[in-house]
């Protein structure tokens, strides 16, 4: 029988045995509410067609598209976590591993579920299969999400199975009958052997290599769909890293959400901790450093070219139907800079200055929102014609920008000593303002086709209610899961308690110092 | 210049990625391969437990493979 660690007994087994509180039912209860409207919704689609979306020539993918290459992307989280940390034996990792692949899995499969929402009619699904050609990049598409899906399932299996024996050893006795068998049946007879565990490392490690490919394959396959185009704004080669890149940012945002989320409801202080915050962050500002540049790159040619076909896409999206969707993702992933990078950069004794104050963040947010609330609310004709001019409208907006910024300074010291939250605001910028670049991806472009007339796209209330039931389905599938199964992979922690244990009982000696050069003293004085 | 499509290496490859139904045969071969694989790697993990060892351990560290 395997033994538990009594601290990891009674943090992460023994509350998977405990009857479920009422707020675990009513979450499910509102949660199945939001997946039952959707899939209504989904059969008033399936009747009447996609007429009842907002979707028409020629805009032929609509946030259903959005959707998924939002979700494959925050799917990336799970395959950097969890295979490129492991592989590169990062010791921070290990509380984490399992949020991510979870999040991994569970991405995927939702996913997945928006091609079955955008195609209509599901049958021809199978169109794919009976008349796919090898040419069609839709087809690779279909390859490398079937074969990310396996093994991200397979990869999160393995890293669950010596857990799942550990549950099927320490079952209490009042367990019921069906939890049982799905552990006994899921731990394959796992018995902890030295020869066991030998195979199930060299396995992980195989999957580890195997998945950092074909995670990069499909993101940049995806990107691979639009760039093989001739769409304007799409037959882009830095589509393919900019949609990497993209989809490992916004996998760590996601994953700071779920992981305070999780340390939060279980009360998990003991095993994720501001360290874990700390390391993350440093990954999360270089994606966010990295994200920014791509961006720049990608505009950059179309502002250079001014071709005729693709600078009006461009156009939409800085000053035209869309440029409330850019110039939001923009100010998301700027706050979101803003919020890891800033605290980390002010020296201690700036504290007491009273710009470093969270009152004067208060005192300037309330003066942004009175400047912008002047700017936006309608002014009286006379007044109008005497301030609404061009200068006086941008000198407005730039004071409100330095309000913003003076907030954002007021609250600096704040955000350095509450890591969590201030991961989590930057994570919920990042994920709010990813979803928002998937839109300035594929809708400006749709909308503003060759040779036809241009159009707009607003999403229909159908693909709204379908897109919050995906939601809602992820979150379901996260509670049930870890309902099950304990959210901190036990075996992982116990190793890497033993490990640290270990290491801070040895003392590294100081580095042997060099000879003095006799030349380099000489005329020096002593 | 004209594209030399009589060639059988290019009537090959035109053959190869136009052909409707290649697609969903390349599909079925890659998942149906990684499903194989995948239950071959859980199956030899699985097969560990039959060694007969009398010592378990509930984690391991890097001394545990130390000898092999």
């Amino acid at each position: 029988m395997l033994k538990v660690n009594p601290r990891d007994k009674t943090r992460l087994v023994d509350p998977l045995f405990a009857a479920p509180g009422w707020r675990f039912w009513l979450a499910v209860v509102f949660l199945l509410a939001v997946i039952g409207w959707g899939a209504s919704m989904y059969l008033r689609q399936l009747t009447y067609g996609l007429g009842e979306t907002g979707m028409d020539r020629p805009v032929y993918w609509g946030i259903y598209m959005v959707n998924f290459i939002f979700l494959i992307g925050v799917s990336m989280a799970g395959t950097l976590i969890s295979a490129a940390l492991q592989l590169t034996n990062i010791e921070w990792r290990r509380p984490i591993t399992r949020i991510a692949e979870t999040l991994t899995v569970f991405g995927l499969l939702v996913a997945s579920l928006q091609l079955l929402f955008d195609i209509g009619r599901p049958d021809r699904l199978l169109n794919v299969v009976q008349y796919g050609r090898l040419q069609s990049p839709l087809l690779w598409d279909a390859n490398s999400l079937t074969l990310y899906i396996l093994t991200s399932i397979l990869a999160l299996y393995l890293q669950l199975l010596p857990d799942i024996a550990l549950l099927r050893d320490n079952c209490p006795a009042n367990a019921p009958w069906w939890r049982r068998a799905l552990y006994t049946r899921l731990g394959l007879g796992w018995k902890g052997y030295r020869s066991q565990w030998g195979r199930l490392q060299k396995a992980i490690t195989v999957i580890s290599i195997a998945i950092i490919p074909i995670g990069v394959s499909l993101h940049t396959i995806t990107s691979w769909v639009f760039s093989t185009t001739v769409q304007p704004g799409w037959k882009s080669t830095i589509l393919g890293p900019y949609f990497v890149i993209g989809a490992i940012f916004s996998g760590i945002g996601m994953l700071f959400i779920v992981m305070t989320l999780a340390w939060r409801l279980l009360k998990l202080d003991e095993y994720i901790q501001a360290r874990h915050y700390r390391a993350l962050g440093w990954l999360f500002i270089v994606m966010s450093a990295l994200w920014f540049y791509f961006t720049y790159t990608e505009n950059l040619t179309l502002v250079a070219e001014q071709e005729a076909y693709e600078f009006p896409v461009l156009a939409s999206k800085l000053w035209g139907s869309y440029s409330f969707s850019f110039w939001g993702m923009v100010a998301l992933m700027v706050v979101a800079f803003w919020i890891m990078v800033v605290p980390k950069l002010l020296p201690a004794l700036l504290r007491r200055v009273v710009v470093f104050q969270p009152r004067f963040a208060l005192a300037s947010t309330g003066a942004a929102l009175v400047a912008a609330f002047f700017l936006i609310s309608p002014q009286p004709a006379v007044t109008h014609a005497a301030l609404m001019d061009l200068n006086t409208n941008t000198f407005g907006w730039l004071m409100v920008i330095g309000f913003v910024a003076c907030a954002g300074l007021g609250i600096s010291f704040w955000l350095k000593q509450h890591p969590a939250v201030s991961s989590v605001a930057a994570g919920a910028c990042v994920v709010a303002g990813m979803w928002l670049e998937r839109w300035n991806i594929v809708i400006p472009t749709l909308t503003h086709p060759r040779l036809i007339p241009y159009t707009i796209y607003l999403p229909s209330p159908v693909e709204i209610s379908l897109s919050a039931a995906s939601l809602a389905l992820l979150a379901l599938m996260f509670l049930v899961f870890f309902k099950l199964f304990p959210v901190i992979s036990i075996w992982e922690v116990s190793e890497g308690r033993v490990v640290e244990d270990a290491q801070s009982r040895v003392e590294i000696p100081l580095p042997e110092p060099n000879e003095p050069n006799p030349l380099q003293s000489w005329g020096s004085r002593r | 210049m004209n594209f030399p499509m009589q060639l059988p290496v290019f009537s090959f490859f035109y053959w190869l990625v136009n052909t409707p139904g290649l697609g969903g045969i390349c599909i079925a071969l890659l998942s149906g391969g990684a499903i194989i694989v995948g239950s071959l790697i859980v199956r030899w993990v699985q097969g560990g437990g039959d060694s007969g060892e009398s010592e378990t351990y509930s984690y391991p560290t890097p001394a545990l493979h130390k000898e092999e």
